[in-house]
C-alpha cells in the first residue's frame, strides 16, 4: 500500500462527521436512553442531535462544492458532483429525520439506533457519490444496503414489515451478487480498479471485449435494482409498503438517488464502449415509465402508489442518462432535486395522516380537504408536481429532461415520456378528487408540528424549483459538467 | 407602465391566494374581495386599452426579465392587437363571473381563489411572449379548472373534470413536444416568441411542418376542433355556472389566440402547409356541432355544441390565412366570448330556480319571467348571427375571408346557420313561448344582481354588432401584419 | 341638394324613438306618443325627399357615406333612387298608421312599441342603403324585433309562425350572405358600395348561379311559390300593425333587394333564369288567388291574396322593360297600401267582434260605414279597378306581358279573375245583408281608428288618379336597368 498524506482525509470531513454522528447517536442512548421506562415514552434528542449533525456535515460539504481533486490514488473523487449528491443526501435526510420525530416512536422504542442507522445509510450514500473505485463503490453500496435492511423490518409489530426486510435483503444479496460479479468480470478482463483507468483502458481497445461487455451489463443491471428501474422494480411495492413509512420516504429518493450517483461515474467511464447507450438506457427508461405509471393506477394504498409511481419517476431520470450529455445529466440532477423536494412533500402528509388517523388508504383522504384544508394543499401540490404541472418543480424538471432527450435525438422517448404524463396525471389527480371531492369525515385532524414544518420546507422547494428554478440549474450543469471533467 | 401587465398577472394569483386564508366565519367577505380583485383587472384592462396605440405595429407594453437565462427564457410579457381584446374579455368575465357564483357556499375561500388563479393563468397566455411562460400559464390554467369541475360541479363531475383534465394535458403536452422541437430547430435557442419570429422562416419546411402539427394538436384541443371536442360537452354541463362562462367564454379562446399567435409568425411555412386541413375539421366542427346541438334536450348541452359549431368558424377565418379571414376570427373569437358568455349565465339562473335544464320541463315562461326570457331571446338571436349583434360581424368576416381560399367550405358555413337557427329557435320556442308549463308558474324573474351581470355582456354584443370598429381598429395593424406572413 | 343627411334622419329617427321609448316609456301613453313623434319625423321627411328628388337627374341622391368596417371596406353609406324613394314613403307611411291603429294595444305598450320602431329601422336601412352590406344587415336586423312581435303579441299559433317564419328568412339569408361575399370577391375592389358593384361586368356562369342564389334568397322574402308557405302562417299569427308592415313592407324587401342585388348587378343571370322566374309568377298570382278564394278567415284570404299579387311584382322583374319593371315597383307601392289598410280594417273588425271567420261577420254596411267604404276601396284596388293604385300597377305589368308574353299574359289573367271572385264574395259577405250577431253590437271606427284607414285609402285613390308624379319617380330610376337587361 502506498502512503497517503494526512491532508487528504480533510477533504472527507463531512463523511467523518456522519460517521461520527451514528456512533454519537448510539453512545449518547446509552448513557442518557432515549426511551423512558418508566412513562414509555420515548424522547426526541436524538432526532434533533442526528439533524444538527446532519447540518453541520452539509456546511462541511459547502467548501467542496468547488473543488475538484482525486483521493487516496483516485479511490475517491471529489468534484462537483460528489458535492452535489452529498447534499441532496443531506438534505434528504434532515427532512426525512424531521418528519419522523412523532412518527418512530409509534413502532419502535429504539429510536437512537434507527436515526444512527438512517445517518449510516445516508453516509453510504455519500461515500458512493465520492467512489471512483470499483471495490469502494461496493462497500459503500453495502454501507447503504445494510442499514435499510434493518430498517426497512424496524416495525418488529408489524408483520408486512417483517416481510418486506426479508423481501429487500434477497434484493440486496442479489443485487449484490451481481454486481461484484460484473466487477470481478472487469477487474479480470482490464486489470484495474479505478474507474479512471477503466475508462482510459476501454478507450485504447476500440472493440468490445465480451468479457468487459457481460460485466458491464451486470453492474448495470444492479445499479438498476438500486435505482428501481425495469424490469428490476417487483421488489419495490412490498418493501415500500411494508417498511416504516419513514423509511419508505427515504428509500424513494435517498437510496434511489445513491443508485444514480454511482452509475453516473461507472456510465461515464463505459462511455466509450460501442454500444448504443442512447438505445439502452431510453430503452429501459421507456419501460419504467410505463410498467410504473401502469402499475401505479390500480393502487388503493397510497404507498403503494407512490412506489409505482417512483418506477416511473425512475424511468424520467434514466431519460436524462439517455441522453447522455452534460445537458442530460444536469437535468437529471435537477430532476432528482425536484422528485426529491416534490416526494417528500406527498410522503410528510402521508407520514402526518397515518400519525393521525392510523390509515394509507387513498379512500380514507376523503374530505381532507375539509378536515385540514393545507395540507390537502400541499398534497396537491406535491402530486402536481410529481405530474409535472408548471409553476412547480415538476414541471421544470421534466422539461428540461425532455429538452435533453430531443437535443439528443431521443424524440420516441420524448413522446412516450409525454404520453406517460397523461396516464400519471390520471392517479395522481384521482388522489386529489378523493381529498376534494368524495364525502368524508370532517373533524380537524390533528398535525404532527416537525412533519409539518419539514412539509413546508419541501412545499417551498417545490415552488421556488418550479418558479425560479435558476440556481438549481446552474448548480446542476456545474456538477454535470465535471462528471464529463470540465 | 410596463409592469401593467405583469401586475394583471399577480394581484389575481397573489390576491387569489389571500381569499382561501379568510377565515370561514368571515366568508361573507370573500365575494366582494374577489369583486373588488378582478374589478381591478378590469379597469387594468380598460385602461390598457384606452392608452393603447392601435396604429402602431408590434408589442407594446413590453416587460422583459430574464428568468432562467440557461435556457434563454424570460419573463417576456407585451400586448398586440391580438392580445388586448381576449386581455379584456378575460378581465371582463372574470368579473361577471364573481358575480355570478352567488350561489356557491360550499369552501367559498378556495372557489374564489381558484377563479382568480384562472383569470391569472388566462390573463399568462393572452400576453406571454416567451414559449416557456405561455406553456406554463397554459397548464396553470387546467389546475384550477379541473378543481372547479370537480368541486362545485354538478352529479357527473368526477368524470367531466378527469375528461377535461386529461384530455387537454395530453393536447398541450404535444405542444410543449413541439416547442422542444422549435428551440432545438432554430439556431438561436431561445424561446423568446419575437427571437424565434425572425429565425424561424428559414427552416425547412418539412420540419416545420412536423413542429406545427405538434403545436397545433394541443391547440387544437382546446378550441376544440372536430374530433377532439368530446371533452366539450361533459365539462360544460358539470361546470358550475360561472365557470362554464369563462370555459366558454376565454379558455376556448386560448387554442384559437395560440393558432395566430405561434402560427404565423413562428412556423410559417408549417402554418400555411397545415390551414387546408384545418379548414375541413372547422367546417365539420361547424356542421356537426350545430347538428348535434339540434338533437339536444338539455339546454346547457345545447349551449356548449353551439360553441363547436362557433369555433369552427373562428378556425375557418384563421385557415383562410387572409387578412379578412383574420380578422374575422379575431372578432368571433371575442364575440362568441360574450355571448356563450351570455348564454351560459342565463342557463345558470334557470338552473338555479328549478333545478333543471331539460328544455321539455319548461314552456311560456315569457309570461312569468319576462325579462329572464327576453334575454334569452337576444342571446339565442345574438349567438344565430343577427346582424346588429356581434356574432354576425364575425360570422360574416369570416365568410368573406374564407370565400377566396376555399369557397365550398364557405358555402356550407354560410348554410350552417341555418341550423344554428334551428336548434336556437327550437329551444326559445320550446322554453320561453308555448303554453306555459304548470311547474314554472312561480317562477322569480331575473334579480338585479344576475341582470347587472348580463346588462354589459347585452351591451357589448349590440355595440360590437353596430360598431365593430371599435374592436377591429384595435387589432388590424397586428393582424394584417400576421396576414402579410402568410401571404395570401 | 343639401348637407343635412336627410337619409340619416328618416333611419334613425325610429332608432332613438325606440331608445327614448325604453327609456322614457313608462304607462299606457308615453311609448304611442313618442312612437307617433318618430312615425311624424320619419313620414315627412321622406315625403320631403321624395317631393325633391331629382326626377330629371334620376341615380342616387342625398348620399351620404360614414366608414363602417374600413377593413373589409364596409361603409355606412344611405342614398335613394327612384325605386327606393316611393318605398321610403310606404313604409313611413305604414309605420305612421300602424301606429295609430296600435293604439289599443295595452299589453306591454313599452316594448310593443321600440321593438315597431326597431323593425322599421330594419326596412328604412333596407330602402335607404347604397352599401350592400348595410342593407343586408338592416333587412336581418329587422327578423329579430319580427320574431318578437309575433311571438308575444300575435294571435293564432303564434310561436308556430314565428319560428316557422324566422327558420325561412334566415335560410333565405343564408344564400344572400353568399351573395354578398361571392360578389364581393369578385369584384375584388374591396368594397360593398352597389354603385361600384353595378359597374362590374361579372363572368356569364358566375352570373347564372349567383343570380339562383339571390332569386333563391330574397324570393323567400317576396314570397315565390313554393317558399311561401311561412308567409300567410305570418300574417295570421301577427298583431295588426306588424301584419301591415309585414304584409306591405317586409315583403317588398324582396322584390326591392331581387332588383338591386339580382337584376343590376347580373343582367346575364337574369336572362338565364327570367322564363323560371315569370312562370313562378304565374304560379304565384293564381295558385294564390285559388288559395285566398277558398280561406274562411279574413286574414287568410288577404294573406293568400298577397302571394298572389305579389306575383305581378315577380312577372315584372321578369319580363324587365320599361313598362313591366315600372309596373312591379309600382305595385311593390300600391299593393304596400292596399294590403296595409287590409289588415288595419280586418284589426279593427276582430278588436270589435272577436272574430274573422267570414261566415260570422255579415252586415258591416249598416253598422260601420266608414270601415264599410274603405274595404271597398281597398277591394278595388286589389281587383285592379281604374281609379286605384292596383289599376295602374297591374297594367303597367301586363303591358310588358302581353309585349313580351301574350300566353303568359292569358295564363296570369285567370288570377285577375279569381281574384274578382273572391274579393267580390268576400266584400259581398261581409259588407251586406243584416248584421251577424257579432256584428250587431259594434259601432263604427271612433275619428282616432279611422284617420289611418282615411289616409292610406286616401293614397290608393290618389295614386290611382294622379300615378305621374310617381310613376316618372321609378321610371327615371328604372330605365338604367331596363338598359342593361336589355344588354345594353
Amino acid at each position: 500500500m502506498i502512503l497517503v498524506p494526512a491532508s487528504e482525509y480533510a477533504y472527507l470531513l463531512p463523511e467523518i462527521i456522519v460517521a461520527l454522528l451514528g456512533v454519537l447517536l448510539i453512545v449518547a442512548d446509552l448513557i442518557w436512553p432515549a426511551y423512558d421506562e418508566a412513562t414509555g415514552r420515548s424522547k426526541t434528542w436524538p432526532a434533533y442531535l442526528a439533524i444538527v449533525g446532519l447540518i453541520a456535515a452539509a456546511v462541511a460539504v459547502v467548501p467542496l462544492a468547488s473543488v475538484s481533486k482525486t483521493l487516496f490514488n483516485g479511490i475517491i473523487q471529489i468534484d462537483p458532483l460528489a458535492a452535489f449528491f452529498k447534499l441532496l443526501f443531506l438534505g434528504i435526510g434532515v427532512l426525512v429525520i424531521l418528519m419522523s420525530v412523532n412518527a418512530v416512536p409509534k413502532f419502535t422504542r429504539w429510536t437512537a439506533e434507527f436515526y444512527a442507522l438512517m445517518v449510516w445509510t445516508i453516509l453510504g450514500s455519500m461515500l458512493l457519490a465520492s467512489a471512483a473505485e470499483l471495490f469502494t463503490i461496493f462497500l459503500s453500496l453495502q454501507l447503504t444496503s445494510l442499514p435499510l435492511i434493518v430498517l426497512v423490518g424496524y416495525a418488529k409489530r408489524d408483520p408486512r414489515s417483517g416481510e418486506a426486510a426479508l423481501k429487500y435483503l434477497l434484493l440486496v444479496l442479489v443485487s449484490t451478487s451481481v454486481l461484484l460479479y460484473g466487477m470481478s468480470l472487469i477487474y479480470g478482463a482490464l486489470g484495474t480498479s479505478t474507474l479512471s483507468e477503466i475508462g482510459a483502458a476501454l478507450a485504447r481497445e476500440k472493440t468490445i471485449n465480451p468479457i468487459v461487455a457481460m460485466g458491464l451489463v451486470l453492474l448495470l443491471t444492479g445499479f438498476a435494482f438500486k435505482i428501481t428501474a425495469a424490469p428490476f422494480h417487483y421488489w419495490v411495492p412490498d418493501a415500500y409498503e411494508g417498511a416504516p413509512t419513514p423509511v419508505t420516504a427515504f428509500m424513494s429518493v435517498g437510496s434511489k438517488f445513491a443508485g444514480f450517483a454511482l452509475a453516473l461515474r461507472v456510465i461515464v467511464a463505459a462511455e466509450a464502449v460501442p454500444l448504443n447507450w442512447h438505445l439502452i438506457f431510453g430503452v429501459i427508461a421507456a419501460i419504467s415509465m410505463t410498467l410504473g405509471n401502469l402499475g401505479a393506477i390500480r393502487q388503493k394504498n397510497i404507498k403503494r402508489m407512490l412506489a409505482y409511481s417512483g418506477i416511473a419517476q425512475a424511468g424520467y431520470l434514466l431519460v436524462g442518462v439517455a441522453a447522455f450529455s452534460s445537458w442530460g445529466i444536469a437535468s437529471l440532477l435537477f430532476y432528482t432535486l425536484a422528485y426529491g423536494a416534490a416526494n417528500l412533500a406527498a410522503f410528510a402528509v402521508v407520514i402526518i395522516v397515518a400519525n393521525a388517523i392510523k390509515s394509507e388508504q387513498i379512500a380514507d383522504y376523503a374530505g381532507l380537504s375539509k378536515r385540514n384544508p393545507l395540507l390537502a394543499l400541499a398534497l396537491t401540490i406535491g402530486l402536481l408536481s410529481l405530474a409535472g404541472f408548471p409553476l412547480m418543480a415538476g414541471f421544470m424538471a421534466k422539461f428540461y429532461v425532455f429538452l435533453s432527450a430531443a437535443q439528443a435525438g431521443l424524440i420516441w422517448l420524448v413522446a412516450i415520456g409525454v404520453i406517460n404524463s397523461v396516464i400519471s396525471a390520471y392517479y395522481y389527480l384521482r388522489v386529489a378528487f378523493v381529498m376534494y371531492v368524495s364525502e368524508g369525515p370532517a373533524e380537524p385532524m390533528k398535525i404532527d408540528p416537525q412533519a409539518a414544518l419539514a412539509l413546508c420546507v419541501a412545499i417551498a422547494g417545490v415552488l421556488f424549483l418550479g418558479i425560479i428554478p435558476q440556481a438549481a440549474m446552474v448548480a446542476a450543469a456545474r456538477a454535470a459538467a465535471s462528471l464529463f471533467g470540465g | 407602465m410596463q409592469w401593467l401587465l405583469a401586475a394583471m398577472i399577480v394581484v389575481p394569483l397573489v390576491g387569489g391566494i389571500a381569499l382561501s386564508l379568510i377565515p370561514v366565519s368571515l366568508s361573507r367577505f370573500v365575494r366582494p374581495a374577489a369583486l373588488v380583485l378582478s374589478g381591478a383587472v378590469l379597469a387594468a384592462s380598460a385602461w390598457l386599452w384606452y392608452s393603447f396605440d392601435a396604429t402602431a405595429g408590434g408589442m407594446q407594453f413590453e416587460l422583459n426579465l430574464p428568468w432562467i437565462p440557461g435556457l434563454n427564457t424570460a419573463f417576456h410579457l407585451g400586448v398586440d392587437g391580438l392580445a388586448l381584446p381576449m386581455v379584456f374579455l378575460t378581465a371582463l368575465l372574470t368579473v361577471l363571473a364573481v358575480v355570478a357564483s352567488r350561489s356557491i357556499d360550499d369552501r367559498v375561500g378556495q372557489y374564489f381563489t381558484l377563479l382568480l388563479m384562472l383569470e391569472a393563468g388566462l390573463m399568462g397566455v393572452f400576453v406571454s411572449l416567451d414559449l416557456i411562460l405561455f406553456y406554463l400559464f397554459w397548464e396553470v390554467v387546467l389546475i384550477p379548472m379541473y378543481f372547479l369541475i370537480s368541486i362545485w360541479g354538478g352529479a357527473n363531475r368526477s368524470y367531466a373534470a378527469l375528461k377535461f383534465f386529461i384530455y387537454t394535458l395530453a393536447g398541450s403536452l404535444a405542444m410543449l413536444g413541439g416547442i422542444i422541437a422549435l428551440y432545438l430547430a432554430t439556431g438561436a435557442k431561445t424561446f423568446d416568441m419575437l427571437q424565434i419570429a425572425q429565425q424561424s422562416a428559414v427552416l425547412p419546411r418539412s420540419v416545420q411542418i412536423a413542429i406545427f402539427i405538434a403545436i397545433a394538436v394541443g391547440l387544437a384541443v382546446k378550441v376544440p376542433i372536430f374530433p377532439l371536442h368530446t371533452w366539450l360537452p361533459d365539462a360544460h354541463v358539470e361546470a358550475p355556472t360561472a365557470v362554464s362562462v369563462l370555459l366558454a367564454g376565454v379558455l376556448l379562446k386560448m387554442g384559437s389566440y395560440g393558432f395566430m399567435r405561434l402560427g404565423p409568425t413562428l412556423l410559417p411555412e408549417g402554418f400555411k402547409a397545415l390551414l387546408p386541413l384545418l379548414a375541413i375539421l372547422a367546417v365539420i366542427s361547424i356542421v356537426y356541432g350545430a347538428a348535434v346541438a339540434l338533437m339536444q334536450t338539455d339546454m346547457k348541452k345545447i349551449v356548449a355544441y353551439s360553441s363547436i359549431s362557433h369555433m369552427g368558424y373562428v378556425m375557418l377565418g384563421i385557415a383562410a390565412g387572409t387578412t379578412a379571414g383574420f380578422l374575422g376570427a379575431q372578432v368571433q373569437m371575442f364575440s362568441h366570448g360574450l355571448i356563450a358568455g351570455l348564454l351560459f349565465l342565463l342557463v345558470g339562473t334557470v338552473y338555479e330556480r328549478t333545478h333543471t335544464r331539460e328544455i321539455s320541463a319548461f314552456g311560456g315562461i315569457a309570461k312569468v319571467v319576462p325579462i329572464l326570457a327576453g334575454t334569452m331571446v337576444f342571446a339565442a338571436f345574438a349567438s344565430l348571427g343577427l346582424p346588429g349583434m356581434s356574432g354576425f360581424i364575425g360570422e360574416f368576416m369570416v365568410i368573406v375571408g374564407a370565400i377566396q381560399p376555399y369557397t365550398v367550405y364557405a358555402v356550407i358555413a354560410a348554410f350552417a346557420v341555418i341550423l344554428t337557427v334551428g336548434y336556437l329557435l327550437w329551444m326559445v320556442r320550446r322554453v320561453a313561448f308555448g303554453p306555459l308549463n304548470k311547474d314554472r308558474a312561480d317562477m322569480k324573474d331575473l334579480t338585479l344582481s344576475e341582470g347587472l351581470s348580463m346588462a354589459p355582456l347585452c351591451l357589448l354584443i349590440v355595440f360590437v354588432g353596430v360598431y365593430p370598429q371599435a374592436l377591429i381598429g384595435v387589432m388590424s395593424t397586428s393582424v394584417e401584419a400576421l396576414a402579410r406572413l402568410v401571404g395570401r | 341638394m343639401t348637407n343635412l343627411p336627410v337619409l340619416a334622419i328618416i333611419v334613425l329617427a325610429p332608432v332613438v324613438g325606440a331608445l327614448l321609448i325604453m327609456a322614457f316609456g313608462r304607462g299606457q301613453i308615453a311609448p304611442k306618443a313618442i312612437a307617433l313623434v318618430a312615425g311624424t319625423v320619419s313620414l315627412t321627411t321622406s315625403l320631403w325627399v321624395f317631393a325633391v328628388y331629382d326626377r330629371a337627374a334620376a341615380g342616387y341622391q342625398f348620399v351620404t357615406s360614414v366608414p363602417w368596417i374600413p377593413s373589409i371596406g364596409v361603409s355606412f353609406t344611405l342614398g335613394v333612387d327612384g325605386i327606393s324613394a316611393p318605398m321610403l314613403v310606404l313604409t313611413s307611411l305604414i309605420l305612421f298608421t300602424g301606429v295609430l291603429v296600435s293604439w289599443n294595444v295595452t299589453e306591454r305598450p313599452r316594448e310593443y312599441f321600440a321593438l315597431l320602431l326597431l323593425l322599421v329601422t330594419g326596412v328604412f336601412g333596407v330602402f335607404a342603403a347604397v352599401d350592400a352590406f348595410l342593407l343586408f344587415f338592416s333587412y336581418e336586423m329587422a327578423v329579430l324585433p319580427m320574431y318578437l312581435l309575433i311571438a308575444i303579441w300575435g294571435s293564432t299559433r303564434k310561436d308556430y309562425s314565428a319560428m316557422k317564419l324566422t327558420l325561412f328568412l334566415f335560410a333565405g339569408s343564408a344564400m344572400l350572405i353568399l351573395v354578398l361575399v361571392l360578389t364581393y370577391w369578385a369584384v375584388g375592389a374591396n368594397t360593398f358600395d352597389m354603385r361600384i358593384w353595378a359597374s362590374h361586368s361579372f363572368g356569364a356562369v358566375f352570373q347564372k348561379w349567383v343570380f339562383l342564389l339571390t332569386l333563391i334568397g330574397f324570393g323567400t322574402l317576396i314570397p315565390i311559390f313554393p317558399l311561401h308557405t311561412w308567409s300567410p302562417d305570418g300574417h295570421v299569427a301577427a298583431p295588426t300593425a306588424v301584419s301591415m308592415l309585414h304584409a306591405g313592407v317586409l315583403l317588398k324587401i324582396g322584390a326591392y333587394g331581387l332588383i338591386r342585388l339580382g337584376l343590376v348587378m347580373f343582367p346575364l343571370g337574369w336572362a338565364d333564369w327570367r322564363m323560371a322566374l315569370a312562370l313562378i309568377g304565374v304560379i304565384n298570382v293564381v295558385y294564390g288567388a285559388f288559395c285566398a278564394m277558398s280561406q274562411t278567415d279574413l286574414k287568410y284570404v288577404i294573406g293568400y291574396s298577397s302571394v298572389s299579387h305579389m306575383g305581378y311584382v315577380i312577372l315584372g322583374l321578369a319580363m324587365g322593360d320599361r313598362f313591366a319593371l315600372t309596373g312591379a315597383v309600382f305595385q311593390m307601392f300600391a299593393h304596400g297600401i292596399m294590403t296595409g289598410l287590409f289588415f288595419a280594417l280586418i284589426g279593427f273588425i276582430y278588436e270589435q267582434t272577436h272574430t274573422r271567420v267570414i261566415a260570422d261577420i255579415t252586415g258591416l254596411m249598416r253598422r260601420t260605414p266608414l270601415v264599410a267604404a274603405c274595404f271597398v276601396i281597398a277591394g278595388a284596388s286589389s281587383m285592379g279597378l281604374p281609379s286605384t293604385a292596383g289599376f295602374v300597377a297591374e297594367l303597367l305589368v301586363y303591358v310588358g306581358l302581353v309585349i313580351q308574353s301574350p300566353w303568359l299574359a292569358a295564363a296570369a289573367f285567370i288570377g285577375v279573375v279569381v281574384t274578382a271572385a273572391y274579393v267580390l264574395r268576400m266584400l259581398s259577405r261581409i259588407l251586406l245583408g243584416e248584421p251577424s250577431a257579432a256584428v250587431a253590437p259594434i259601432h263604427d271606427a271612433p275619428p282616432l281608428r279611422f284617420v289611418p284607414m282615411a289616409i292610406l285609402a286616401g293614397t290608393i285613390m290618389l295614386v290611382g288618379i294622379l300615378p305621374a308624379s310617381l310613376y316618372t319617380i321609378i321610371t327615371g330610376s328604372v330605365m338604367p336597368i331596363v338598359t342593361k337587361l336589355a344588354g345594353g
